[in-house]
């Protein structure tokens, strides 16, 4: 009698165990018909709520003094720096960073969207943006995604590494975007100048910005960039400025310029 | 009949959409004065008009400006426009005008040191008659676009670009853009004014939210400050002003840059001023 109820227990058991491992195996396989038979999720260029591409000319009604010309040694109007950041400024030596190899240090992230002159957005491939300047000939890479696994770090660069998200509005329950703008975190910078005149940013600095399309009544197109730097040894605070771009027709008076220190 | 409207009540809580949730820009705002800063603080110096869109008019308007014209009593409690306060050294206060039922935002009201109330309309009201009074906030009406505010200015008494004379007519209109992200508040404004300008003349400003701070009120006397004749203004005849090129030899900027002008705000004009 015992026996046998052990014996319908087994079977019992048995039977579950398969009955299980069959459910995962077809699970398993229903989850793999799903995920070949579901659409790729969209690519940033595709998820894009503005359209940032195109040439765009920068418009400097703003701190015009200290763009559109290169600024006195010692002028360091607006800019909330540090004691250590006034005493590097205050060794501002225009030649030797020529010499040295330094000479771009004023068309750095940090400083770069300030710049006067034209810069041009396109999308690199379907996670990048790009967005190459006249001024000092410089090219930025907006990756949007993760960074990818096990990739070694690259070294410290004028535009350093920047990774990008798009920041959408509405979108809730199902009604469609309305519309949106672009969040950029760079890293990995090597020490630049915020202004032409050696105010200096750090290794260490971090560059937000956020971008943002208008459309006004006349035809025009802007671009607002809003850029915040924070670097502790140079900046007291949260350094934020905002730039403006008017989109131009075409490129046809594109004219990329080397870096000048001067 | 309890479970009917007990399951009546679940269908519509799954139907029903709540009101879309729009940007809320109410809130303190420390301004940061981060560009510009000796123009909006301690103030602009003469002649100084660069990356300006002006026309020759607003030229001979600024130069014409004695800065003593702002010790009549007329002018002492004059307070900022709404184009211009945007860039004054004014901490900013936003606050928003709930519709009691609907619960929807049906006005902003911004709020600086030395300003009037302006309100910024949401419901969909139309601008005033062209002839209605002109007043120095303006007649702001707003419309969402996506998380941004696009705002429409009209009826502004006439006022000024520059705290240094440059004048803008009160045929202008300004179009500003409100951008919040996160704890920043950008603020774009197009003033177009065919009296003085020949393009729009954009400008971007900053804020930080900041949560200790409170706008104080600005209570101000008219006093006797400089003793003249009763029908004295102060100005300076045509041609005659003597101080208009002391910025660009100051700064050691070229005279014509200083003049301002479309030409001007462009990159182009920086090989122009090499040369």
């Amino acid at each position: 009698m015992r026996n046998r109820l052990a014996f319908r227990i087994g079977v019992i058991a048995l039977a579950y165990s398969i009955a299980c491992s069959l459910a995962y195996v077809v699970s398993g396989f229903s989850r793999t018909v799903i995920a070949q038979q579901a659409p790729a999720p969209p690519t940033p260029r595709a998820q894009a709520p503005i359209d940032l591409t195109g040439y765009w000319v920068s418009i400097v009604t703003e701190d015009w003094r200290w763009r559109m010309v290169t600024p006195p040694k010692g002028d360091y109007a607006s800019i909330p720096m540090t004691p250590a950041a006034r005493k590097v400024a205050d060794a501002w030596d225009p030649k030797r960073d020529a010499a040295s190899g330094e000479g771009c240090r004023a068309y750095g992230a940090g400083a770069i969207m300030r710049v006067p002159g034209r810069i041009h957005i396109t999308w690199e491939n379907d996670t990048t943006l790009r967005v190459d300047t006249e001024a000092g000939t410089q090219t930025r890479l907006f990756r949007f995604g993760a960074p990818g696994p096990a990739a070694p770090a690259a070294p410290p660069s004028w535009q350093g590494r920047s990774a990008a998200q798009w920041q959408i509005s509405g979108g809730r329950r199902g009604a469609p975007p309305a519309g949106g703008s672009l969040r950029v975190v760079t890293t990995g910078l090597r020490p630049g100048y915020l202004r032409k005149n050696g105010v200096p940013y750090s290794a260490n600095a971090v560059v937000t910005e956020y971008y943002n399309r208008t459309n006004e009544p006349n035809g025009d197109t802007w671009l607002v960039v809003t850029t915040v730097v924070e670097d502790p040894m140079y900046l007291n605070g949260r350094f934020v400025t905002s730039s403006h771009f008017k989109k131009a027709m075409d490129g046809s008076v594109w004219n990329p310029t080397p870096c000048e220190t001067s | 009949m309890n479970v009917r409207i007990t399951l009546l009540l679940f269908v519509a809580a799954l139907v029903v959409t709540p009101a879309y949730a729009q940007m809320d820009f109410s809130g303190e705002w420390g301004v940061r004065m981060y560009e510009d800063q000796p123009e909006r603080v301690p103030g602009p110096e003469l002649g100084d008009f660069l990356g300006i869109p002006i026309n020759d008019a607003a030229r001979l308007r600024a130069a014409a400006w004695d800065a003593s014209l702002q010790t009549l009593r007329e002018w002492q409690c004059r307070p900022h426009s709404a184009d211009y306060i945007w860039r004054g050294p004014s901490q900013l206060k936003i606050s928003k005008e709930v519709d009691p039922v609907s619960r929807e935002i049906v006005a902003f009201h911004a709020e600086w040191l030395r300003s009037v109330d302006r309100p910024v309309y949401l419901d969909g009201r139309p601008h005033p008659s062209p002839n209605a009074p002109h007043t120095w906030g303006g007649f702001s009406t707003g419309r969402w676009e996506g998380d941004m505010l696009t705002v429409t200015v009209t009826h502004l008494k006439e006022g000024y670009l520059r705290r240094n004379g440059l004048p803008r007519s009160d045929k202008a209109t300004v179009r500003e853009h409100w951008i919040r992200n996160g704890d920043f508040l950008t603020v774009m404004t197009v003033v177009t004014d065919p009296v003085y300008l020949t393009e729009p003349f954009v400008r971007t400003t900053d804020y930080e939210l900041t949560v200790n701070q409170q706008v104080p009120p600005y209570p101000c006397g008219v006093v006797q400050e400089i003793d003249r004749p009763k029908d004295q203004v102060p100005h300076f005849l045509p041609g005659s002003n003597p101080y208009m090129e002391e910025f660009a030899t100051k700064h050691k900027i070229p005279v014509e840059a200083t003049r301002g002008g479309a030409e001007t705000m462009y990159p182009e004009f920086r090989a122009k001023i090499r040369k």
